[in-house]
């Protein structure tokens, strides 16, 4: 489980957080939705701790992020998996070679378990026969893929993805979305997704925080998210035309 | 309006400038104790140190060969030119091209060439691997990226550069040798007495201890520039500037330094 407890972040003079508090339930879906620029990724690389919050504390189970030395936050990121938003997939390496990448410093297996294990990833989110190639000879959404891939290469504890499926088509896009939801259940993982996906936000979002103005105007799940009273959410809602017929 | 005179704004701006010079040498400190870790698994360590070895040290080989023998090469003519008065033996041009490139060449030379081809290759890589998250994806795997990235490139450069300016001298002498064959500037015997005269060994330990502390900075200024380049682009493109400056310096500023403590 992940606590955020009365987050507050700035640049400069400009707060981008504003006592942003909120609880993330292994086994879920958790969802951090918002209009570009709100503040998911800098609250989602608070959380990872990439980035120093100005006051406020995070909570990973019963241990607070700021109180872990070198030693137990290099212990505890070995349980994290991430996928960032512009993929991050390392340029001197193969594809085989980046999803083998934390298994070549974490595990004892053998190379040909390490390429076992990282074929059955690249299966997974349905990207074969270019385990050869080097990512810049991938398309964005293969490079996505693969950033996925190299995050669930490890079995997670965590796993936080930053737009998993910008710039992928819709296929695709659900399939990520199908997987990221499976995987969560079957390992029990703590989930966090950043998107402003509505397909995603209603398929998979079991518990959704929306963040407008740097604030955590709304929580609630896919469930009760389109009977919202929230005006800023409404808004943020009818910017997609079904939903728009539905809620008016 | 407020006016703030000019004295002030002058002491203002240097104030400014001497917290940012001691606060880049905190950082800088703290870095390398970042970067001198001892490493997650020496396997990969070493593959990477053999990886770095060959991208920054072999790679550099040509370029320091072309340069060592045209540079031999017009040390003979200059010196013989400039030693006309025939009270003098000739043989004291060998022994004074020996000399200067011993000395000065083959380390404080080279090294600012490598400074400008190694300083821009390192900033620029650990740059553009920052600027794209691909830092932050390996800090988040618990992997300690200064440790993987920088360390083999510093010790690659810091180990294998004496080579580099053995090779030197030996291609700065046979430059040398090559002039005074085809034009019989000197005699060939006497470039040749020339070289073996009153030769001290210490001096090659010396130059070989510059190369080192050179690379040294070279290696770990440009790595340091890079690692927290930031501003897109841009930002990787400065750093990669101003790393090969701050090295070009502290090479000719620690070239004096050590030649006071080491010859004198
Ligand atoms: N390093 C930084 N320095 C200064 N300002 C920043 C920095 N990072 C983010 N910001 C600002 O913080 C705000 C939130 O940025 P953030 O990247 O979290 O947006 P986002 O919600 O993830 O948007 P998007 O959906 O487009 O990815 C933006 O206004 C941005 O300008
Ligand atoms: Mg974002």
């Amino acid at each position: 489980m992940i606590r955020v407890e009365h987050l507050n972040k700035s640049f400069g003079t400009f707060q981008v957080l504003k006592d942003i508090s909120v609880e993330y339930e292994p086994g879920k879906c958790n969802m951090i939705i918002g209009k570009s620029g709100s503040g998911k990724t800098v609250l989602l690389k608070n959380i990872m701790g990439l980035m120093q919050p100005d006051s406020g504390e995070i909570w990973y189970g019963d241990r607070a992020l700021s109180s872990m030395d070198y030693h137990e936050r290099q212990q505890q990121r070995r349980n994290v998996g991430v996928l960032f938003q512009g993929s991050a997939i390392f340029d001197f390496a193969t594809v085989l070679d980046n999803v083998m990448f934390p298994m070549e410093f974490f595990t004892d297996w053998s190379r040909a378990q390490k390429i076992e294990r990282a074929r059955f990833c690249l299966d997974r989110v349905e990207v074969t026969g270019v385990e050869d190639r080097y990512p810049a000879e991938l398309s964005g959404g293969m490079q996505k893929r693969v950033g996925i891939a190299r995050a669930i290469a490890l079995n997670p504890s965590f796993l936080f993805c930053d737009e998993p499926n910008s710039g992928l088509d819709p296929h695709t896009s659900i399939l990520i979305d199908q997987l990221i939801s499976e995987l969560t259940s079957e390992y029990n993982m703590t989930t966090i997704i950043n998107t402003h996906d509505m397909n995603s936000i209603l398929d998979i979002g079991d518990r959704i925080g929306f963040i407008d103005g740097g604030r955590m105007v709304w929580q609630g799940s896919k469930d009760d998210i389109l009977e919202t009273d929230c005006p800023e959410l409404k808004e943020f809602l009818r910017s997609n035309t079904l939903i728009r017929n539905i809620i008016g | 309006m407020c006016r703030i005179p000019a004295s002030q704004a002058v002491r203002m701006v240097r104030c400014f400038m001497i917290k940012n010079f001691f606060e880049s040498v905190g950082r800088y400190c703290l870095f390398l104790k970042m970067v001198f870790r001892k490493p997650e698994k020496w396997r990969i360590f070493w593959r990477q140190f053999v990886m770095e070895a060959d991208k920054l040290v072999l790679s550099s080989i040509l370029i320091v060969a072309v340069i060592s023998v045209f540079i031999g090469g017009v040390l003979v003519i200059q010196t013989a030119s400039n030693m006309s008065n025939p009270m003098l033996d000739r043989m004291y041009v060998g022994y004074m091209v020996r000399e200067s490139l011993v000395l000065e060449f083959c380390s404080t030379m080279v090294a600012l060439l490598l400074a400008g081809k190694m300083g821009s290759n390192i900033a620029s890589e650990i740059g553009s691997m920052r600027i794209s998250e691909q830092i932050d994806a390996m800090d988040m795997m618990g992997v300690n990226s200064a440790g993987f990235l920088v360390l083999p490139k510093i010790l690659s450069s810091v180990l294998l550069s004496p080579f580099l300016m053995l090779l030197s001298m030996a291609l700065g002498i046979l430059g040398g040798y090559l002039v005074v064959e085809m034009t019989e500037i000197i005699p060939t015997a006497k470039y040749i007495s020339g070289l073996r005269y009153s030769f001290n060994g210490f001096y090659i330990f010396y130059s070989c201890f510059k190369m080192s502390l050179f690379c040294f900075f070279i290696s770990s200024i440009s790595a340091f520039n890079g690692y927290y380049a930031r501003g897109g682009s841009l930002g990787v493109g400065y750093s990669s500037t101003k790393s090969i400056v701050t090295a070009s310096i502290l090479i000719l500023m620690f070239d004096l330094i050590v030649t006071q403590l080491m010859l004198y």
